[in-house]
């Protein structure tokens, strides 16, 4: 118990300094952009898209707007800002969006990204790591090697040819289902059955996609997993004992066969936070990708880093709780310093 | 057993997608009633902000600015929705300016009312200018700081403003070219203690439109025709009802899905296509309306995209290699390459749209043929007018699009000439400044081989990314090693702003016009070089090839002393006067306009802008696309 007790602590420190220097990371790379300046983009932006700003007034507006975005003193001043006002809770305005709270922002879109993702990669994993299982250790079902087929033909199928196809044959060739957006267009959201139909309705081509392409992975993953389990002397030992198979099967080989898929679980919900730009920009999907790459264009510091922070956070937790909680599930892996 | 199961889950997936399977625009709305427009700026970070002077509002392509928000005057980029590109809109008449233009009267037009029952005044004005003077901050509040000594009413239609210095374009400000300073309701801001923080949601305007919802993600602005229309500006102006009860703007980021939405009939205008999916569309969908009924068919903008070379970096400061650069491009192919042949080519520094081919090609036109560079002891005549028709046999040749015959009407296509392909004579110049050639490529005076990276936009419009490779592909072909980077748009305009890049040249734009006013202050005001920044120092507006010429900043002070209105010939004369300075320095390369593939569906609705009835632009996300909703009526369809 002590030892788990100590290699707990070192391990969220671990966590805890990973954030550190992740938050760190996010803040300073932007700002060493020559050019990303704020101020000097919203100009640009104002500009770019054919709005007349004559030359005399361009460099009043900039200081005004450095001023407004509270962008003065060394980059050191700003970091010591940033901490101060993070742990507060408070990640600051948007830049590009400015006064809007960044929080603000990222609350409109995670919703959308935590729901579609974690369910997605949830059901995925299941599925890919069942079938993955089943597959490898019934090698001659047939049903097994037209899923295996399946995996292996739809892995290596781009993402975006993915869901075009998806799209193409369900929302304009069968019309079975709307062409994007996150619900029907002129309703509010509500606890309605309309609203809430609406979304499942929308949210089921951008899932299927995801679940398409994250299923196959899994599937090969665990297949080869539990394919090398049975080779272990434990699993021969367990059939010489003419132990049930499904015993030997849930027990002997898929138990031994997760921790790796576990880890990817984790790490995969962590990522999450990244949003998915393509599935947004194909179905119209609202999310933290989009805003998260139109903040990097845009040099909203701000709005990059608080996205930034859900992720580095998400992973850095999830890994500590992967760290933490394997040799719960495996017997073979052992906190450090405990006897074997 | 477990076949049986895997058959009756499949029957079930199915039942459940037909259950959802229903297909409507807008629920209890006909589709009949709905424009549907894209708005290009896609998802909007922001959208429940409508404060365009506070700034912080991700799009103004919402149907903000089209539909809602109206400012003093309009000038069309085309020839006007009366024929008459110059449009009184809040206001009036033109602005009427003292003698030494320090002060501007504006009158304004009576009647009209903002969209929650208010009336317009004079106020507005006063309040608006006022409140932006106090926030240099605001969009527009610096412009209006370093310009307005007093603004003030005379009576209730009445505003006149008070200038720091004579300022002839002042009235500018307030002119819609894409978008310009809209009049805020004093009524709404008054009652705000921070008039930057304030969201204005939901927004009034003059329009004739109101907002109805809007998506809290970003993806859709859906606005509604007042009941009050005929007191709306639109209403006052011309009273004519707008067509469409509603108006639906869409982002939407995939080609590949405006094209399919548009073959089901649900997106009614799409802003800009790759030119294989616009015609792909073209030839696909019976009631496709583009602005050329067939090849070219886009819609040129009066924006110029141009190689942009900083010119201090060596060795872009020689005349010589930039006009070799010139020669090396055999146009043809650049524009078969980047748009299938559907470019608006210019060789001269001004966009060939609008009224400019009258105003300024046929004039200089005669000139260009005459005009010479020096090649060593010889006089060389770089222009070569049978450009047009060597594009369209081209293209003929190539897609086997059907195009014209007679070489005029070719030119209102594909436009004037352009600068002959001519890699022995760009050879003589660089030998001349002491570039040697060795085993078919290039070094430089210094010895070291010379490399051009173009910087160009990445994906958001293909026809850029596709024209630097194909330049890229003429000068490796004359001997240099030039490849192009390709990235976001953002980040090619804060490069070229700062212009250290070495070895690069900018395939981007610095010259923008009215189209409807012949009027070059607009763009031409930051060339001159009391605003010259060096390499390092962000260019202040619009120059970021560093140029330097007494001879333009001459034009520029004599542009300023000019009159908007009354002077419209000696405006053309300087105009041109630019031009001829232009041609002979070559500080920055034209290559063509801006063509948008704007894509109209005919199903639903009829009476968009084409080049037969060009009453305006048909560019959905340009304020100028106000005058749209009047003529566009609906065709009766169901």
């Amino acid at each position: 118990m002590r030892a788990f007790f100590k290699y707990a602590v070192t391990r969220f420190l671990i966590c805890l300094l990973v954030i550190f220097i992740g938050v760190t990371i996010t803040f300073v790379i932007p700002r060493l952009i020559p050019g990303a300046n704020p101020a000097e983009v919203v100009i640009r932006r104002l500009q770019m898209a054919g709005t007349y700003l004559p030359p005399e007034s361009v460099e009043k507006m900039k200081e005004a707007l450095l001023k407004l975005y509270g962008l003065e003193g060394s980059l050191f001043q700003q970091y010591l800002r940033f901490w101060k006002e993070f742990l507060r809770g408070n990640l600051g305005p948007s830049f590009a969006s400015f006064p809007t709270p960044v929080i603000k922002l990222i609350a409109t879109s995670l919703p959308w990204t935590v729901g579609l993702l974690a369910l997605t990669t949830v059901v995925s994993w299941l599925s890919g790591t069942i079938l993955g299982g089943i597959a490898g250790f019934r090698k001659r079902g047939l049903f097994m090697k037209i899923l295996e087929i399946f995996a292996n033909a739809v892995r290596p199928i781009p993402y975006y040819i993915l869901a075009l196809l998806l799209l193409i044959l369900f929302a304009y060739v069968l019309r079975l289902l709307p062409t994007g957006g996150a619900y029907q267009i002129g309703l509010s959201p509500s606890l309605s059955w309309k609203y809430i139909s609406s979304v499942i309705k929308h949210g089921l081509l951008p899932a299927l996609s995801l679940i398409i392409l994250g299923i196959g992975g899994w599937f090969l993953n665990m297949r080869n997993l539990v394919s090398a389990v049975l080779q272990e002397d434990f699993v021969d030992f367990a059939f010489l004992m003419k132990l049930d198979e499904s015993v030997i099967f849930r027990f002997y080989t898929m138990k031994a066969a997760l921790p790796p898929q576990l880890t990817g679980l984790a790490l995969q919900l962590g990522m999450i936070f990244n949003g998915t730009i393509i599935t947004e920009i194909v179905f119209n999907y609202p999310g933290l990708g989009t805003l998260i790459y139109t903040a990097i264009m845009q040099s909203d510091y701000n709005l990059v880093m608080g996205v930034t922070l859900f992720s580095i956070v998400a992973v850095a937790f999830a890994t500590f709780l992967i760290d933490i909680s394997l040799p719960l599930i495996d017997p073979r892996v052992q906190y450090s310093g405990s006897s074997v | 057993m477990s076949r049986v199961r895997v058959f009756l889950t499949a029957v079930l997936v199915l039942a459940a997608l037909l259950v959802f399977a229903q297909q409507e625009v807008l629920p209890g709305i006909a589709r009949n009633e709905v424009l549907i427009i894209e708005d290009p700026s896609g998802r909007s970070t922001n959208p429940g902000r409508f404060n365009l002077w506070g700034g912080g509002v991700s799009s103004w392509s919402t149907g903000l600015q089209q539909l809602c928000l109206g400012t003093l005057w309009y000038i069309d980029p085309d020839e006007g929705i009366e024929g008459e590109p110059w449009i009184n809109l809040l206001a009036a008449e033109p602005p009427i300016y003292n003698d030494d233009y320090t002060k501007m009267t504006v009158r304004l037009r009576k009647g009209i009312y903002w969209s929650d029952g208010v009336p317009f005044t004079a106020d507005d004005v006063v309040f608006t200018v006022e409140t932006l003077k106090a926030h240099p901050e605001m969009t527009w509040g610096a412009y209006m700081q370093v310009n307005v000594e007093k603004v003030y009413k005379t009576d209730d239609y009445t505003v006149v403003f008070e200038l720091k210095k004579p300022n002839g374009r002042f009235h500018t400000i307030f002119t819609v070219r894409w978008a310009a300073c809209y009049i805020m309701p004093k009524h709404i801001f008054e009652k705000v203690d921070d008039v930057v923080a304030f969201d204005f949601n939901p927004p009034v305007g003059t329009g004739p439109y109101v907002l109805k919802s809007y998506d809290p993600n970003g993806y859709w602005f859906l606005w509604e025709l007042r009941s009050d229309w005929e007191r709306s500006d639109l209403g006052v102006v011309y009273g004519v009802k707008p067509g469409a009860k509603y108006v639906l703007y869409k982002g939407i980021a995939s080609p590949e899905k405006k094209v399919m939405d548009q073959m089901a009939h649900e997106l009614d205008i799409i802003h800009d296509l790759p030119p294989e999916s616009a015609i792909a569309l073209y030839k696909s969908n019976p009631y496709c309306v583009t602005w050329f009924d067939g090849w070219p068919w886009a819609h040129p903008d009066p924006t110029l995209p141009s190689i942009i070379m900083n010119h201090e970096q060596y060795p872009y400061n020689m005349k010589e290699v930039r006009w070799a650069l010139t020669l090396a491009i055999d146009i043809v192919q650049v524009a078969l390459q980047a748009y299938n042949g559907c470019a608006t080519i210019s060789p001269i520094h001004i966009p060939p749209t609008g009224l400019y081919p009258k105003w300024y090609f046929d004039k200089i036109e005669p000139w260009l043929k005459e005009f010479t560079i020096k090649v060593g002891n010889k006089e060389f005549k770089p222009y070569d007018p049978e450009i047009p028709v060597k594009i369209a046999n081209a293209v003929k040749y190539a897609f086997g699009y059907d195009v014209p015959q007679d070489p005029n009407e070719i030119k209102k296509m594909v436009g004037y000439g352009w600068w002959k392909y001519a890699p022995d004579v760009a050879e003589e110049l660089l030998k001349s400044v002491g570039f040697t050639k060795k085993g078919g490529k290039w070094y430089r005076p210094d010895g070291k081989p010379w490399k051009i990276h173009i910087l160009c936009e990445a994906a958001t419009r293909s026809v850029m990314t596709r024209a630097a490779v194909a330049i890229a592909e003429q000068w490796r072909k004359f001997g240099i090693d030039a490849d192009i980077e390709a990235v976001e748009p953002s980040m090619l305009w804060q490069r070229m702003n700062y212009g250290q890049d070495p070895d690069t040249v900018y395939w981007a734009w610095c010259i923008e016009t009215w189209g409807g006013h012949p009027d070059l202050f607009w763009f031409l005001e930051s060339w001159h070089s009391e605003y010259y920044r060096p390499t390092g120092q962000t260019v202040v507006a619009k120059n970021p090839m560093r140029y330097k010429s007494e001879k333009i900043d001459k034009v520029i002070e004599d542009l300023r002393k000019t009159d908007f209105f009354k002077e419209i010939d000696k405006i053309i004369e300087l105009g041109l006067e630019y031009v001829k300075v232009c041609v002979e320095d070559m500080p920055i390369i034209p290559v063509f306009s801006y063509n948008v593939f704007t894509v109209c569906d005919g199903y639903y609705w009829t009476g968009y802008p084409t080049a037969k009835n060009p009453y305006t632009n048909p560019v959905p996300n340009w304020g100028n696309t106000r005058f749209m909703f009047i003529k566009i009526q609906p065709t009766g369809r169901k």
